[in-house]
């Protein structure tokens, strides 16, 4: 879908120019002009959601679907900076579509109020790109499966404390574009000075070299096989993240919703077991995933998406500042 | 819950509500911190709204710092925020105002600002959190009177200058072109300075075909200036500001003087000149606007940007009529003509000297030292900075780290880059308890208010210094009052006595700083060069086993320690960063990125013992690397 939009309206009007001016001296007129032509549809919308839905509409794309069953509450207000203090008892996506639309009137923003769940699959078709938050493991594999059929990508994300993941599927053939300085040669009419020095590599003129990666499934890189020589000598510079984030997709297709620092002596019990659990599934020992990681399941709200085409997924650690991509699944 | 009551009741300052600032408040108020203050000079521009998302369209021209705070009181109408339109170098805001505060939080894009709220922190004992962005790069850090290095430990690397020669007679890039051009529009229409000429330099050693003549020609050309030298903006008055006049006296007469000036061209393509009728006999070719692009993306042709300079002068002469007697415009990238102006001219220059000329869209960013910026890096480094924030707050300091946020994956897959902190340099000449530093300049030459200007307020930071010349009678040079030495400015140094090994004593009394300045006479500096700090070497490569860099967090267009002087924005945008990657001691490729220089030093960072280091002190294509000082 996203080599149809060369096709639509080509021209960038002033107001375009002038609001995205700095983001076009960054990635591009062309990068500009596809994201105009994109629709996105977001799920979830708390504190991730919201940072989210900020930075697709400053983006400035084409149109972005809200879509949220849930109502707000005290918690959900206080978490996200689109919700007014008055909305509480509203629908979470319904109460975020004033302030959204604000901050980009060239945007599309609409909202949706079913579950996830319930949506059929050709709800899905009419995106370019879904991204998906506070989601279950079967949902996010469901959606992921069905939107690569399609070319859709897909993002899904997390926040749980001071820890977050996100994970992108951009399909098997994900076309990009790198950025590589122009090397001039010898005598070369196009050149930038009097003086044409021999393969003088001019800062100012670049090429566009043309590339392709490809990316697994969600339930591939969830389902890795921990058995295999191969995997268990790769296990040392795995970062725990990734079995954290196991662990807590378990408790949420379990307990129906994340631990919470209110139920913590209930919650941190039943975590545990379920990283027991899980990481024996996996043929794995629980010292990958120590005891200490229940002491920051607080709240924290961490930060928006990211640009490149990371592969493919990004594990942050608020208490050590670090943030670690990292690939998992069939390469 | 003792972090939740410290949230509630410590009070912290932000300084700057641009980018990172309108992620930052937001953070702040939403994690939980009850009393906010925040200060920003400027005001609301619509390419802002790309990302500083506390504002709206509606907003542009208003107070940064006051919207910033009304759109955050509407999801938080708990929140105890007070707003300043002011610059954080008033000295309204002294030592005490500091000490009303647990933390101050940089989000600012000058290195002037940056520089004097480090040494507020400094002189107030408060802990800084300093962070900077550009494209799609960040860095956060923690500055902590006598634990950590502070802001100005390291050496900086000054912004790229031209010689002046290269600038009036042999340009060879366009950025030489563009600064000449902006040189040239304050010459015409802004406030005229005699550092930037754009005339041919006829006392250019290049020029002279042996040093005696050299040194005959400027001598002539000296004493010429009683006679004949008329300056730039008087001769363009009396032609009235004729467009045609202006174009045929820049881009043929003075092309043709250089041409004389044949040493020049024996080993250069010489310059073509530009005739104004001739141009305009040349069938229009059709610049088609191709619809696709920008408009102004466009790289016109020769008679496009002869249209453009005539109009932009036009109209930049009406905008001078219309403000009166003495008037005088100031440059800024934002206005249509004054850009206009600026593109026009230097592409007419790039075209007299044969090089491939640019797109107005291509010249702001260089004119402009524009930083692209998105969102996105705004909002991790945003989260970061609250993150150390809570680690300074529930005093586990030593859990504080520098944090790089870069574009690529290092070689360890890590995107955000923890590093531990650095001690104090005791040889800072900020932050060390007796700093000190020898200049070297020519006692003969230097007059006084150069001394203030250049070298202490410029160079060395301080906004307001008092100066007294250790001459065992406490002799005073320099007063930060008003009027009180106005007397000396124009005295050279030696008519104070100061000569060879004389010692100044500076005081920036807002800053609570002292620096002892050393002098060493020299009469063999580098043309255009007015002094050299010793020891200081910013635009070499440093030895290898130079003591360690600076981890430098993008700090300013501006190399200069002031701000700019336009009246519409203090600083144009967002920082250049400067990055250091962590990087296996072994087994990775010293080629992390082509773009790399080889500089490595040992460094701790959070997780590795020792791992080397590698500094980045060229960006990807992001961003520009000739950047220069101007205005």
């Amino acid at each position: 879908m996203i080599d149809t939009i060369e096709k639509e309206d080509n021209i960038i009007s002033e107001e375009e120019a002038a609001q995205y001016d700095r983001q076009i001296r960054l990635w591009g007129l062309d990068a500009q002009k596809r994201l105009r032509g994109s629709r996105v549809l977001l799920v979830g919308l708390r504190g991730l959601g919201a940072e989210v839905a900020k930075n697709l509409i400053l983006a400035g794309v084409k149109g972005l679907t809200l879509l949220d069953h849930e109502q707000v509450t005290e918690e959900s207000r206080r978490a996200q900076f689109l919700i007014p203090v008055d909305a509480d008892g509203q629908n979470q996506a319904q109460a975020s579509l004033e302030r959204a639309q604000l901050l980009n009137p060239m945007v599309e923003v609409k909202v949706d109020t079913d579950a996830v769940e319930s949506k059929p699959d050709d709800f899905f078709f009419q995106f370019d790109a879904v991204c998906l938050t506070r989601c279950s493991k079967d949902l996010m594999v469901r959606v992921d499966q069905l939107c690569a059929s399609r070319n859709i990508k897909v993002f899904c994300g997390d926040v749980y404390g001071y820890h977050g993941y996100m994970f992108s599927d951009l399909g098997q053939e994900h076309h990009y574009v790198e950025e590589k300085p122009k090397v001039v040669k010898g005598s070369n009419e196009a050149n930038d000075g009097p003086e044409a020095k021999k393969g003088k590599v001019d800062p100012n003129e670049t090429t566009m070299v043309k590339k392709t990666i490809s990316f697994c499934s969600l339930k591939e890189a969830l389902e890795v096989d921990w058995t295999n020589e191969k995997a268990k000598s790769s296990l040392k510079r795995t970062p725990a993240d990734y079995f954290l984030l196991q662990v807590l997709l378990k408790f949420r297709t379990d307990k129906g919703r994340d631990p919470q620092p209110d139920s913590f002596a209930e919650d941190s019990q039943l975590f545990l077991q379920i990283r027991d659990d899980v990481l024996e599934t996996m043929g794995l020992s629980s010292e990958l995933l120590p005891n200490t990681f229940v002491r920051y399941l607080q709240m924290q709200k961490l930060m928006g998406g990211l640009d490149a085409p990371h592969r493919n997924f990004f594990f942050f650690d608020g208490l050590k500042g670090s943030g670690v991509v990292d690939y998992f699944g069939s390469k | 819950m003792a972090l939740a009551d410290s949230l509630f009741s410590c009070r912290v300052l932000v300084v700057g509500a641009g980018g990172i600032g309108c992620e930052l408040l937001k953070n702040l108020v939403l994690t939980g911190f009850k009393n906010i203050e925040v200060i920003d000079l400027d005001t609301i521009d619509v390419s802002n709204l790309n990302r500083q998302f506390l504002f709206q369209k509606k907003h542009v021209g208003k107070s940064k710092a006051q919207v910033a705070k009304e759109s955050v009181l509407r999801f938080c109408p708990s929140a105890n925020i007070t707003a300043y339109h002011d610059s954080i170098m008033n000295p309204d805001y002294n030592m005490e105002f500091f000490r009303n505060f647990q933390l101050v939080m940089n989000a600012l894009d000058n290195r002037a600002a940056r520089n004097h709220v480090n040494r507020m922190c400094l002189a107030a004992d408060i802990p800084l959190i300093e962070s900077g962005t550009a494209g799609y790069l960040g860095q956060v850090t923690v500055i902590k009177k006598g634990q950590t290095e502070c802001y100005e430990c390291q050496p900086k690397p000054t912004q790229k200058t031209f010689p002046g020669c290269t600038i009036r007679n042999t340009p060879s890039e366009p950025i030489h072109c563009i600064v000449w051009a902006k040189y040239l529009f304050n010459q015409l229409f802004g406030e005229e300075d005699a550092d930037r000429e754009v005339s041919p330099d006829t006392a250019d050693p290049e020029a002279a075909w042996n040093p005696a003549d050299a040194a005959a020609r400027a001598t002539a050309s000296d004493q010429d200036g009683d006679i004949k030298r008329v300056s730039t903006k008087e001769w363009a008055r009396s032609t009235g500001y004729d467009p045609v006049k202006l174009f045929n006296k820049l881009f043929k007469d003075d092309i043709m003087y250089l041409l004389t000036m044949d040493k020049l061209w024996k080993k250069r393509k010489a310059p073509l000149p530009l005739d104004w009728t001739e141009i305009q006999q040349i069938e229009s070719s059709q610049e088609e606007s191709c619809g696709m692009g920008l408009k102004d993306q466009q790289v016109l042709g020769v008679q496009g940007y002869t249209q453009l300079f005539r109009r932009s002068v036009e109209t930049l002469r009406s905008q001078l009529i219309e403000k009166g007697e003495g008037a005088e415009l100031v440059w800024d990238k934002d206005d249509p003509s004054a850009m206009d102006f600026v593109s026009a001219a230097a592409n007419l220059r790039m075209n007299v000297f044969s090089m491939n000329m640019k797109s107005r869209f291509d010249v702001k960013s260089m004119a402009g030292n524009i930083i692209p910026a998105i969102a996105t890096t705004n909002a991790v480094i945003a989260g970061l900075i609250v993150l150390e924030a809570l680690k300074i707050l529930n005093s586990d300091f030593d859990q504080c780290r520098t944090i790089f946020l870069n574009k690529q994956p290092n070689p360890r897959k890590k995107l955000l880059v923890p590093c531990a902190l650095d001690r104090p340099n005791s040889n800072c000449y900020v932050c060390a308890s007796k700093p000190e530093v020898t200049v070297k300049l020519n006692v003969h030459k230097t007059i006084v208010q150069a001394l203030q200007d250049k070298i202490l307020k410029e160079k060395f930071g301080m906004v307001a210094p008092d100066v007294q010349i250790e001459d065992g009678k406490g002799t005073i040079l320099i007063s930060s009052e008003e009027g009180e030495t106005e007397a000396n400015n124009n005295k050279f140094l030696s008519g104070f006595g100061i000569r060879n090994g004389s010692r100044l004593q500076a005081d920036d009394f807002l800053q609570d700083y002292t620096l002892l300045v050393n002098v060493i006479h020299s009469e063999e500096l580098e043309k255009d060069v007015e002094f050299e700090v010793v020891g200081d070497a910013p635009d070499k490569a440093p030895a290898p086993s130079a003591p360690e860099e600076g981890k430098n967090i993008a700090n300013g267009n501006k190399d200069s320690a002031q701000p700019s002087t336009s009246s519409k924005a203090a600083a144009e945008d967002d920082d250049v960063l400067i990055i250091d990657s962590d990087e296996e001691p072994s087994s990775s490729t010293m080629e992390a990125s082509p773009e790399s220089s080889n500089r490595k030093r040992k460094h701790h960072d959070a997780d590795d013992a020792a791992s080397k280091r590698k500094r980045l002190d060229q960006q990807p294509s992001d961003d520009d690397e000739d950047i220069i000082a101007l205005d």
